[in-house]
């Protein structure tokens, strides 16, 4: 890479060719104040902070979109500088109804109010214009705050270039300008937005923020920790804040190697912003009401439900979310049950046993040319995936093409989507077309791409990539559901996908099913068929979970179990990776962590 | 041995809250410092109605009626220095989230429409001041020396205008002592 020198505020400093003057001043410790730019995101040079004077030239410059060249002398400092973006912080104070006192904004770190300080702005010469501004209040998780917006476009470029929809654009003219959500609807109403909250992460003012935060003290005076998302096998790293033993918000961890701050709905909301009740006691079922009883109650209740049973009258069915250590608690039980299973989607077994041997990364589709989506929905299911395959199409060209997948919002950037098996030679011509010119194909797929009708399309993908003497072999990215199901098949612990037929094999008395803190209480179970008369088939049922569901309110005892941000342990993610929940805060009320839980149960 | 001349400062509460007079209260012991140096005279405070030639006109609030308009003007021309103590006296704040409505709805969803509001009409007593059809920050009508924001601002903040003022210095503001919330 060619190096170029130049002075900034008569400093000798060093770039790489294609840095900008603002890279290359913030890598040689110079500051210069900006609005509209993000790192990580592309420059846009639309709020004239970051301006500076270039020697020889009687115009100023924006750094963060100006290329540092060979020899150039830079002011970022002069007095002229400082009138200049004192004006500009005047004219966006003015130009809406910035009202201090009464923003939702909590980040405390807001970049107009910190700007106006830097600057010494203590008043505005104009008269305010005092605009009539919506709030759109639509969208579950966040608002939008209209009177507070600079158009720094910031939400516009995070929506477009890291979740990769482009939901957020900007309407109108001069001083109509607003930014818009999809063809100027409501964030309720808009088919695209899918709730990342990259926008709101990435707002400088008070314009977007998060309803769960809203009022709520700043989140510069909380203390940060990072922690991962245990909701899918990505395992994104988490920056948790918490202020007062409560969790306040939760962003994405730009240090992160597997999403590198980007997260999707599940991780960056329904961690905390949902509203859930959580199992504070050990309960015990009475005859009509569920009585809160003490750990040691629990557990007598249970000794005496196992008393003299045989471990083939014993089963316990587990989350895919437990962790390692988690995992191993859950084997030292295995003599006194018969059965050990961990709760599997369909087909998650044969996808967990190839994600097993696969070494590839998420980081591999940002190389690829070609993304072939086979029976996964991760727009769903592993969102930082979805918006990796979003961007690589829509940023850097890649053809995406969907097969054996029901319909996402995907499916509007591929080339060729192929809901159902098809013999249709047409298409086939098409798909081979497509993938004769790719040079790097990545094959990223899912349950669906273990059916039968899944292998044969596979079977015809690889053969049509193979034949391509051109490319590189395909890359193979399995996506499995269960967030540590891959290690805890490989540990031995046999994926169920029939619970019903798991318990129907021989009468069970004692069930204990290890829900976690899975967002549904565990519900989920319940929806596979006939589990509901399976589970209550069992002379005791003992749920251990985080929050009250239908599972729980069918239990004979229910056990309190932590949460993530209260879990400690490591977990594999679908890459491979070996990945670590912090315990940030201490267990809700009696809620205790699973193995504390197996170990006071089953002494 | 003479004391010098006491510096005459007064203060007056326009469309606001009370809260930057609270927190100018809030100096506490140094209210005792500050009454060696200066004479408070018309002020909410010394509760004095008429404003009489001062060295400083302290203006907390926003202008939303013609009688603050007519106080605002008063101080201006009877005070050397005028300044502007607060978000609403600066930008018009809280006072002036009405400004985006129609008067005649605001005053309506006020004085009748309110939920608590049982039989409600709209004030007619010709000696309640008639609001004005926007609220405004002071500068929009006199000239403001300076300007101290703040909802309300620190007492440290008010202390530090105060004493460089006293030391015949312009206050500086940067980060350290800036805050608009």
């Amino acid at each position: 890479m060619k190096k170029v020198h130049l002075t900034i505020n008569r400093k000798t400093v060093e770039a790489r060719e294609g840095m900008t003057i603002l890279q290359t001043a913030r890598s040689s410790g110079i500051d210069i104040p900006t609005l509209c730019y993000l790192k990580g995101l592309s420059p846009w040079g639309g709020c004239r902070l970051c301006i500076v004077e270039i020697e020889g030239s009687a115009k100023v410059v924006p750094s963060c979109s100006t290329p540092a060249t060979d020899g150039t002398k830079i002011i970022t400092n002069s007095d002229r500088l400082h009138r200049l973006r004192k004006a500009t912080l005047e004219l966006l104070f003015s130009e809406r109804n910035h009202i201090c006192p009464m923003c939702a904004y909590n980040k405390g770190d807001c970049g107009l109010q910190h700007q106006g300080y830097v600057h010494g702005l203590t008043g505005v010469p104009y008269q305010y214009l005092y605009p009539n501004l919506p709030v759109d209040l639509t969208a579950r998780y966040f608002g939008m705050d209209h009177n507070r917006c600079i158009l720094c476009t910031r939400c516009v470029r995070a929506c477009d270039e890291m979740e990769g929809t482009h939901t957020l654009d900007i309407a109108g003219r001069g001083q109509h300008n607003r930014v818009v959500v999809d063809l100027d609807t409501t964030f309720g109403a808009s088919e695209t937005c899918t709730s990342c909250g990259a926008c709101v992460a990435s707002c400088p003012t008070g314009a977007l923020f998060d309803k769960a935060a809203a009022f709520r003290g700043k989140l510069n005076r909380s203390t940060q920790h990072p922690t991962i998302c245990g909701e899918c096998p990505v395992g994104c790293g988490l920056t948790v804040y918490v202020q007062q033993g409560r969790v306040v918000n939760v962003m994405g961890d730009l240090e992160s190697p597997v999403n590198h701050g980007h997260l999707c709905v599940r991780g960056r909301y329904e961690t905390w912003a949902e509203p859930r009740e959580r199992l504070a006691h050990p309960t015990l079922r009475a005859i009509h009401q569920p009585k809160p009883v003490t750990w040691d109650e629990a557990s007598r209740a249970i000794a005496e439900a196992t008393r003299g049973l045989a471990p083939e009258q014993m089963a316990l069915l587990v989350s895919p979310r437990l962790t390692h250590e988690e995992a191993k608690a859950v084997q030292a039980l295995a003599p006194r049950f018969g059965r050990v299973g961990m709760a599997a989607g369909r087909h998650e077994a044969a996808l967990c046993r190839v994600a097993r041997e696969s070494t590839s990364k998420i980081e591999d589709l940002a190389h690829a040319d070609a993304i072939i989506l086979l029976g996964a929905q991760p727009s769903q299911t592993h969102g930082v995936v979805a918006a990796r395959i979003r961007t690589q199409v829509r940023k850097h060209g890649a053809r995406l093409l969907i097969f054996q997948a029901r319909k996402s919002d995907l499916d509007a950037c591929a080339e060729i989507c192929a809901h159902m098996v098809s013999l249709d030679h047409a298409l086939w011509d098409r798909v081979g077309a497509v993938l004769r010119t790719a040079r790097h194909p990545v094959l990223v797929y899912g349950a669906g791409a273990m059916t039968d009708d899944g292998v044969t399309v596979m079977e015809r993908l690889i053969e049509i990539l193979e034949s391509n003497d051109q490319a590189q072999s395909p890359i193979l990215l399995p996506l499995p559901e269960g967030s540590n199901s891959v290690a805890l098949v490989a540990a031995g612990i046999e994926p169920v996908e029939d619970v019903s037929a798991w318990l129907e094999a021989s009468p069970v008395q004692y069930l204990h099913i290890i829900a976690g803190d899975a967002p549904d209480g565990g519900a989920h179970l319940l929806r596979e068929k006939q589990a509901t008369a399976a589970f209550q088939s069992a002379a005791c049922l003992v749920v251990q979970a985080s929050y009250r569901s239908a599972l729980s309110n069918m239990a004979h005892v229910v056990l309190p179990s932590a949460i993530w941000c209260e879990r400690g342990g490591t977990v594999t993610n679908l890459e491979g990776r070996d990945l670590e929940f912090r315990p940030i805060l201490p267990p809700a009320g009696e809620a205790r962590g699973n193995q504390a839980i197996l170990k006071e149960i089953f002494r | 041995m003479s004391t010098p001349p006491k510096i005459k400062v007064a203060t007056a509460w326009l469309g606001g809250c009370s809260g930057c007079h609270m927190s100018f209260l809030d100096l506490d012991e140094r209210l005792i410092d500050l009454a060696n140096l200066v004479e408070f005279t018309a002020s909410p405070v010394t509760d004095l109605k008429e404003i009489p030639e001062v060295d400083v006109g302290i203006i907390e609030g926003a202008v939303c009626n013609e009688e603050n308009e007519h106080i605002l003007r008063t101080m201006r021309a009877r005070c050397k220095i005028l300044i502007a103590l607060g978000d609403c006296a600066v930008t018009g704040n809280i006072p002036a989230m009405r400004n985006p409505f129609k008067l005649s709805e605001v005053v309506a969803r006020g004085y009748v429409e309110t939920e608590s509001t049982q039989i409600g009409e709209l004030p007619a007593d010709p000696a309640v001041p008639k609001l004005l059809a926007r609220v405004r920050p002071i500068h929009e009508f006199v000239k403001v020396d300076v300007h101290i924001p703040g909802c309300p601002p620190d007492a440290d903040t008010i202390w530090y205008a105060l004493t460089e003022l006293l030391a015949g210095r312009k206050p500086k503001w940067d980060e350290s002592n800036l805050r608009y919330d």
